[in-house]
C-alpha cells in the first residue's frame, strides 16, 4: 500500500454521506480534535469537487503542518496537491518542490510537478491565446477604425 | 511484449519494422498499466512521453512562468481568495523545519484505515478503473490471473484478508500514536495547571502581604488614636483605666498589693502598646491554595522537635500551629512561612494534649495543669523576623539547634527571641491530681480527661472548675440501671454484669484512661480505655448513652451533627449514627490508631505507619499520604534515604493535613 495518494486520488469526491462521517467525527472531538480526525476530514474536503470545501480542506491541513512538526513532510504534499486542484499552481509548486527536494525519490510528488507543470502550461498556452486573440481582434478592429477613417479622408 | 519474438526473424525490413511496433505498443500500451511493468518505469516513460509531446515552442515560452495566468489574476484580484491565501499561507521557516518522518503510518493510510472496510474497497476498484488510463493508480488487481477461477479466488481472498491485516495494524498504530497525543496534551494541561497554581500561590502571597500593611498601618491608627486619646485624659487629669479584661488571672502575681491596685497598675502588655496585636487575629481572606493542590501532595515539612510529637493542633490552613512533644517544650509555628513563633513556657513537664481555637490555645500536661495561652499577644511580625535575627543573635536560645526549615537549610528561619510569647500566658486550671490526656473546648466551657479518671468541666470566663464527672462512677451507675432506661446499646454493658467493660485484652497500663473527648454545648462524648464511648449531658452530669463495640481503649474521637467517630487502639475506626447510636460503618488497619479526625471529606489516621492513613467518604477509597508513600519521585520525599518516622498525632482542617511523627518530624500535606 502506498503511504502518499496520487493526484488523481484527489480527483474522485466522496459522497456527501461520507463526508459527513468525516464532518461529524472531526466536529465532535472539538477542540482537542486528534492529527488523524483533522486530516481526514480536510482530505475528505480536498477530494471535494466544491471550491470552497477544498479551500476549507487546505487550511485545516495547514493548520496541522503548523501545529505538528512531525507530519510536516506529508503536509507538504497534501498541501500541494490541495493547492494543485485549487488551481494556486505558484503554491502547488513551492510545496512541492521542497518536498522533491527533501525526498527525490517520491514517486508521487515527482508525478504531480509534472501534473502542475502542465496545467500551467495548458493554461498559460490558454492565456497567451486569449491575449493573442484579444490583440488580434484589437488590431483588426483598430486596422478597421483606421481603414474607415482612411476611406473617410 | 510478446512483440520481441518477432526480433528472431532475420529479416532487416521486418526487424525495423518490428522495434517500430514495439516502440508504437509500448507507447500506446505502457501508460495502460501492464502488470510486468513496474511504477518506477512506467513513470519514467510517461514522463518521457509528455516532454516530447510538449511542443517546443510552448515551453519555450512559458519556461519562465511559474505560475497560470488564471492563478495570477486569482492570487491578485480575487478578495475570497486573498484571504484563504492568508489563512492557508504556510511561512518559510515552517518549511525550513520540516523533520525526518518517523510516523509508523502515514495519515493517507490512516485515512484509508479509518474509511468502513467495503466501501473503501469499492473505491479502489472505482479508482483503478476510472484512472486506468493515467498511470496512477495501484494495478496490481487486474485481470491477467491465470488458472483455475478457484485459485483466482484464492488468491483473492488471500490478498484481500492480508489487505485487513495490514489495516488493522495501521488502525492499532493510529490508536497508540492517539493515546501519545492526548499523553502529551495531558501533559501540557498540567503544565499549565502547575502555572496558574503558582499564580494563586503569588496572589495567596500577595495577600497575605497586604493583610500584614493593613494590619500594620491598623496597629500605627490604634497607637496615634491612644495616644491622642491619653494626651485628651492627661489634659483632663482624668486616671487612666485597664484596658485588660477581667478574665486575667496571672500566675506568680505581685502578692504584696491588693487585687484592686494591681488592676489598676498598668500591665507589662499595656505599657508596650507595639507589642500586643502583631498578629492578625484573624486572617481576613481565605487560603485556598491548599484545596487545588493534588491530594497527597507535600506543602511542607519541618523539623519541630526533636522528640515524638505527643499533640498538636492548627487553628486554619496556612495558619497557626501548635506542637507539643516529649521533649517537653510547646512550639508555635507559623504554618505560611513555616517558622517557629516562639514557645510557650509554662508547664513543667510534657504536654500530651492540645487545643488551638482562633488566638486561643489550651494545654493539658502531664503536671497534671491545664494552660491557656493567647496568642495574639505573641511579639511576632512575619516581615521583621529576618530584621529580628541580625540585632538579636546573641540573645536567641540554644535549644534550637537543627531545628532548621527542611526544605532549604540556606534561609533557615532564625530561632525566635526567647521573649515572643511572654504575654500570651492567660492563666492556669489546677485541680486534676494526675496528668491530663485528653482536652477540648468551645467557646466558654473546657472539658479536661485526665489519669485520675474523671472529667472536669471548666468555665474560662471565670477560670473555674464548674463540674467533675466521675467515669468509674458513672459505668456504675449505668450497670445498676434498669436496662430499659438506657439505650439499646447500652444494655450490652449492662447485661454483660458491668458497666466498666472488661476488655482486658487491650487494656494495658500504658492507655490513657480518657483517650479523647470533644464537647458541644452541654453535650460530651468521651472516650476511654475501656473501649467504651460515653455521651454525656453536661447540664445533668449524666451518661445518657453509651456506645460499646471497641475492645480497646479509644485513642480518639471526634463527632459532627450527624455521626460520631472514633479510633481505638483495637485498630478499628467506627462511625456511628448520633441520631440512632448504632454503628453506621467501620473498618480497620494494621496497627492500633494513635490518633484520628476527619474534615467534609476524609477521616485521616495515625496508625503506626509512616503513612497516614486516609479514607475519603465520598467515593469510599483508602489511601495513603504522608513521606512513606512515594507520591512524588521528582520532589525530596522519596529521597529522604532514611525511612520516614512513625506517624503519631494527625489533623485535618479543610483539606488541610498536618501529621507529627515519632521524630520529631511535622509535615503539612494537601488532602
Amino acid at each position: 500500500m502506498s503511504s502518499l495518494p496520487y493526484a488523481a486520488d484527489a480527483e474522485s469526491p466522496l459522497k456527501p454521506a461520507e463526508l459527513q462521517v468525516l464532518r461529524a467525527q472531526y466536529e465532535k472531538e472539538g477542540e482537542y480534535v486528534g492529527i488523524q480526525t483533522k486530516f481526514n476530514y480536510a482530505w475528505g474536503l480536498i477530494k471535494s469537487s466544491n471550491r470552497g470545501e477544498q479551500q476549507e480542506g487546505v487550511r485545516l491541513l495547514s493548520e496541522i503542518f503548523r501545529s505538528s512538526p512531525e507530519r510536516r513532510r506529508e503536509c507538504l504534499y497534501y498541501l500541494a496537491l490541495g493547492n494543485y486542484k485549487l488551481g494556486n499552481y505558484a503554491e502547488a509548486r513551492r510545496y512541492n518542490e521542497l518536498l522533491i527536494d527533501l525526498e527525490p525519490q517520491n514517486l508521487q510528488a515527482g508525478s504531480l510537478k509534472t501534473l502542475i507543470d502542465d496545467r500551467v502550461a495548458k493554461e498559460g498556452l490558454m492565456g497567451v491565446a486569449i491575449v493573442g486573440g484579444i490583440a488580434v481582434a484589437a488590431g483588426v478592429v483598430g486596422s478597421m477604425i483606421f481603414k474607415s477613417a482612411a476611406r473617410k479622408r | 511484449m510478446s512483440n520481441d519474438d518477432q526480433d528472431v526473424i532475420p529479416t532487416r525490413q521486418i526487424e525495423a519494422f518490428s522495434r517500430k511496433v514495439t516502440a508504437t505498443a509500448n507507447h500506446l500500451i505502457g501508460p495502460l498499466g501492464d502488470a510486468g511493468v513496474s511504477q518506477h518505469y512506467q513513470n519514467a516513460l510517461s514522463d518521457i512521453h509528455r516532454e516530447l509531446r510538449r511542443p517546443n515552442l510552448q515551453r519555450s515560452i512559458l519556461s519562465f512562468t511559474q505560475t497560470s495566468p488564471r492563478d495570477l489574476i486569482r492570487s491578485n484580484i480575487s478578495i475570497p481568495e486573498i484571504q484563504h491565501r492568508a489563512l492557508s499561507y504556510v511561512p518559510d521557516e515552517l518549511l525550513a523545519n520540516i523533520p525526518e518522518n518517523s510516523s509508523t503510518y502515514s495519515l493517507f493510510q490512516g485515512f484509508q484505515a479509518t474509511q468502513p472496510e467495503d466501501e473503501k474497497r469499492h473505491h479502489h476498484h472505482k479508482h483503478s478503473r476510472r484512472h486506468s488510463r493515467g498511470r496512477k493508480l495501484l494495478t496490481e488487481a487486474d485481470e491477467e490471473q491465470k488458472g483455475p477461477p478457484e485459485l483466482t479466488h484464492l488468491k483473492n481472498e488471500k490478498r484481500s484478508l492480508n489487505h485487513r491485516l495490514e489495516m488493522l495494524g495501521i488502525r492499532k498504530n493510529m490508536c497508540s500514536t492517539e493515546i501519545r497525543e492526548i499523553d502529551t496534551k495531558i501533559a501540557n494541561l498540567n503544565t499549565m495547571r502547575k502555572i496558574v497554581l503558582d499564580r494563586l500561590a503569588g496572589l495567596e502571597q500577595e495577600e497575605m502581604d497586604l493583610e500584614q500593611d493593613i494590619l500594620g498601618v491598623d496597629n500605627k491608627l490604634e497607637d496615634l488614636e491612644e495616644e491622642l486619646e491619653d494626651a485628651a485624659a492627661l489634659a483632663q487629669k482624668m486616671p487612666t483605666t485597664p484596658t485588660k479584661s477581667a478574665v486575667e488571672e496571672e500566675e506568680g502575681t505581685d502578692e504584696f498589693m491588693s487585687e484592686s491596685i494591681y488592676q489598676k497598675l498598668p500591665s507589662s502588655a499595656t505599657s508596650s502598646p507595639k507589642s500586643r496585636r502583631k498578629r492578625p487575629v484573624r486572617r481576613i481572606s481565605m487560603p485556598i491554595l491548599h484545596e487545588h493542590l493534588e491530594a497527597g501532595s507535600k506543602i511542607k515539612e519541618l523539623q519541630a522537635h526533636n522528640d515524638t510529637i505527643t499533640a498538636l493542633d492548627f487553628d486554619a490552613p496556612f495558619g497557626t500551629m501548635v506542637t507539643s512533644a516529649l521533649d517537653d517544650t510547646v512550639r508555635v509555628w507559623d504554618l505560611n512561612a513555616g517558622r517557629c513563633m516562639g514557645l510557650l513556657e509554662g508547664h513543667l513537664s510534657s504536654v500530651r494534649c492540645l487545643q488551638v481555637e482562633d488566638n486561643i490555645v489550651a494545654t493539658g500536661s502531664m503536671d497534671a495543669s491545664i494552660r491557656l495561652w493567647d496568642l495574639s499577644r505573641a511579639e511576632y511580625n512575619p516581615q521583621d523576623q529576618p530584621a529580628a535575627h541580625s540585632n538579636k543573635d546573641g540573645t536567641t536560645n540554644d535549644d534550637d539547634d537543627g531545628l532548621a526549615f527542611e526544605g532549604n537549610p540556606e534561609d533557615a528561619p532564625p530561632p525566635p527571641p526567647p521573649s515572643s510569647m511572654q504575654d500570651c500566658p492567660l492563666f492556669t486550671l489546677e485541680a486534676h491530681v494526675a496528668e491530663v490526656t485528653a482536652l477540648h473546648f468551645r467557646g466558654d466551657t473546657l472539658v479536661s480527661g485526665s489519669a485520675d479518671k474523671t472529667l472536669r468541666q471548666w468555665d474560662l470566663q471565670k477560670g473555674r472548675c464548674v463540674q467533675t464527672l466521675d467515669v468509674l462512677w458513672a459505668a456504675a451507675q449505668a450497670s445498676t440501671l434498669a436496662p430499659s432506661t438506657v439505650s439499646t446499646s447500652d444494655s450490652a454493658a449492662a447485661t454483660a454484669g458491668s458497666g466498666w467493660a472488661k476488655t482486658g485484652r487491650y487494656m494495658d497500663a500504658e492507655a490513657d484512661f480518657v483517650g479523647a473527648l470533644q464537647v458541644f454545648d452541654a453535650a460530651l462524648a468521651c472516650g476511654t480505655a475501656d473501649g467504651m464511648v460515653r455521651l454525656w449531658d453536661l447540664r445533668s452530669g449524666q451518661v445518657h448513652r453509651s456506645l460499646v463495640g471497641h475492645t480497646g481503649p479509644v485513642t480518639s474521637l471526634q463527632f459532627d451533627d450527624v455521626f460520631l467517630v472514633t479510633g481505638s487502639a483495637d485498630r478499628s475506626v467506627r462511625i456511628w449514627d448520633l441520631r440512632t447510636g448504632s454503628i453506621f460503618d467501620a473498618y480497620a488497619y494494621a496497627l492500633p490508631i494513635t490518633s484520628m479526625m476527619f474534615d467534609a471529606r476524609r477521616i485521616v489516621c495515625a496508625a503506626g505507619e509512616d503513612v497516614v492513613k486516609v479514607y475519603d467518604k465520598t467515593d469510599g477509597r483508602h489511601w495513603d499520604c504522608g513521606a512513606g508513600t512515594v507520591v512524588h519521585p521528582g520532589e525530596e520525599v522519596g529521597f529522604e534515604g532514611v525511612k520516614a518516622s512513625v506517624v503519631e498525632r494527625v489533623r485535618i482542617k479543610e483539606g488541610y493535613l498536618v501529621e507529627g511523627r515519632k521524630d520529631g518530624m511535622v509535615g503539612v500535606w494537601s488532602c
